[in-house]
């Protein structure tokens, strides 16, 4: 018996450790009620242990490599690639004028549709609190989208709080830890999230693919989806709030599994592959936050003292009009005038002939009655031309005029020169 | 002759490492498959604590050691993971097995031999990731052969360097 185990000890400590892992498994799958197998989305207290224990020491490593990074980083935008800045200061600068004109506007209509959504009952969520944090490392495997940001439950983060970019949306946190927290992006396979595509309004769930791209899954076929429209998330998972960009619509392709439904593949808005600085929105309030409404009162308070400066401008130059003596007097005769000038009798104010006289010119326009209006034909256009062109006063004859009667694109290039005045 | 003996040229070829090898280079392996996808994005093609286990058990030639080497990093992996924790427990168990296994028989002190037996236990150990997940377990899971192949390249040119620095550490009488 002895000699058994130590003959076979390589393949029984093998089986042991197969056996024993398998049983770990089973532990942590169980069916639902449609009868399939499913991960259970929380963790047993034993595999907690455990992932806690694999965060806690591949963590730190990763912070001070992303600190490191962060410090060389810094050190050359910061201190050597100064280049061009100030001009982008003031560009940014002309930007952030111009964009809280805007701001003021908008949120004008954001202000009247609370209170439209107050009138109905419903009630909008928007961004209240965020925390920004860095992304610090990944799960290390294509099968598994998730990657670790360095603020956890030392800054209120919870499990199924939203994580954002400026550009969109990015996941969920999944996991926390004490200084750390797990966030499933959303390009993984068992993510979800309710989106709506903007200008058809088709709703759908957003999900992730093997090959890492973002579907929307569940889709009846139509024709009206097409490459380019925008997703936006639809609000109704309780995680995104509504509105938030997801991505554009890549192509669409038909469901393998069902012939009527369709695939939405879309591209993210986010960089998903390379992810920085991301917020993860710790609170949602059906009001604007403090941030928000100081920038409404510095947005209108710049409104209204740039509609004050045009209404004094205005009135500044109403004073002067009244003070300044005019130079035309409606109750003197023309020859007294107080910029008559007598020194030149045979002065007409006539305006100059033109050397192409159009429908434009004075006196050269067509009658509408004939039909010669924009939509005219070049022969009928080419009439007028010719009788104008007898009266210049270059006395040009009409061989000079270009044939567009005839053959317009047979016409010579004429080089005209400035005439002097007879 | 004892000599020519198979368990004496086995013992002759074991290869010993400084214990502080024995526990950075794993925690390197897996602290860099960690980070290093977010800056290689969706190019990411290699698994280290793979081509590290698979380093050990031919090095060390032993299937017991070769076992709890390849589980102990396939927890790891599974535990930064959403996934359950054990699937690719599983399949680097399997793989520090095979490769410990192989070792004692064949000479794996060729270079080549050890690339491609790094290509086919990469193979071997995403056959037993699908394996688990869906047979084992019954779950969905979409899977791309295209990228594990990919990846067992990568893993071929990652072991053409890092073997050579690993043969560095040991401890050569």
């Amino acid at each position: 018996m002895e000699s058994f185990f130590i003959r076979y000890r390589n393949l029984l400590v093998l089986l042991g450790i197969l056996l024993a892992q398998v049983i770990g498994l089973a532990v942590q799958v169980r069916q639902t009620d449609a009868g399939r197998n499913t991960l259970d989305p929380q963790d047993g207290p034993g595999v907690r242990l455990i992932r806690l224990w694999a965060n806690a020491l591949v963590t730190p490593p990763e912070r001070l490599i992303h600190i490191s990074k962060l410090g060389t980083d810094s050190f050359w935008q910061n201190y050597l690639d100064l280049r061009h800045v100030r001009e982008q200061n003031q560009d940014l600068q002309k930007t952030i004028d111009r964009l809280r004109l805007e701001q003021a506007a908008l949120l004008e209509d954001a202000r009247q549709g609370q209170r439209l959504q107050a009138l109905l009952d419903f009630q909008q969520k928007y961004i209240y609190k965020t925390v920004a944090a860095q992304a610090i490392g990944s799960s290390g495997s294509d099968q598994s989208h998730v990657f670790y940001i360095d603020k956890g439950a030392d800054y209120q983060l919870h499990p199924d709080m939203a994580v954002i970019t400026a550009d969109g949306i990015v996941g969920k946190v999944r996991d926390v830890f004490p200084h750390s927290a797990q966030v499933l992006a959303i390009n993984d396979q068992t993510s979800g999230a309710g989106v709506i595509l903007e200008t058809t309004r088709i709703r759908g769930i957003l999900r992730g693919n093997a090959s890492g791209q973002l579907q929307i899954v569940g889709i009846l076929a139509d024709n009206r989806i097409q490459p380019g429209e925008k997703v936006l998330t639809a609000g109704g998972d309780l995680i995104f709030p509504r509105g938030l960009p997801v991505g554009v619509v890549e192509k669409v392709v038909r469901d393998p599994d069902r012939d009527s439904f369709v695939d939405v593949i879309v591209k993210p808005a986010a960089h998903l592959d390379r992810l920085d600085e991301v917020l993860a929105i710790t609170a949602t309030e059906p009001r604007f936050s403090t941030e928000q409404q100081q920038d409404l009162a510095t947005s209108e308070a710049l409104k209204g003292a740039e509609a004050a400066a045009i209404k004094e401008q205005k009135k500044a130059s109403e004073i002067m009009a009244e003070r300044l003596p005019g130079l035309v007097d409606p109750n003197l005769p023309p020859d007294q005038q107080p910029l008559h000038d007598s020194s030149n009798p045979n002065l007409v104010a006539h305006p100059p002939q033109a050397l192409h006289p159009d429908r434009f010119t004075p006196g050269g326009a067509p009658d509408t009655a004939t039909g010669t209006g924009a939509g005219s034909t070049p022969e009928d256009t080419a009439k007028p031309a010719q009788a104008n062109s007898q009266d210049r006063p270059d006395g040009a004859d009409s061989k000079s005029v270009p044939k567009a009667k005839t053959k317009p694109q047979q016409s010579k290039p004429q080089q005209f020169k400035p005439q002097e005045n007879p | 002759m004892p000599v020519l003996g198979a368990n004496f040229r086995r013992d002759l070829e074991i290869r010993r490492y400084p214990v502080l090898a024995y526990a950075l280079v794993p925690l390197a392996a897996l602290v860099l498959q960690a980070w290093l996808p977010r800056v290689l994005g969706p190019y990411a093609w290699f698994d280290l604590p793979l081509v590290v286990t698979v380093y050990f058990a031919l090095g060390r030639r032993s299937p017991i050691q070769g076992t709890l080497m390849g589980a102990g990093m396939g927890i790891f992996e599974d535990a930064l993971t959403h996934h359950a924790i054990g699937i690719n427990g599983i399949a680097k168990t399997v793989v520090g097995f095979l490769a410990a296994s192989v070792g004692i028989r064949i000479d794996v002190e060729n270079f080549t031999i050890r690339l491609l037996l790094v290509f086919l236990l990469s193979l071997a150990s995403s056959a037993t990731y699908v394996f688990v997940y869906r047979v084992l377990l019954g779950l969905d899971l979409e899977w791309n052969w295209f990228t594990e192949l990919f990846t067992a390249v990568g893993n071929s040119l990652i072991a053409m360097v890092l073997f050579p620095l690993l043969d560095r550490l040991q401890i050569r009488d």
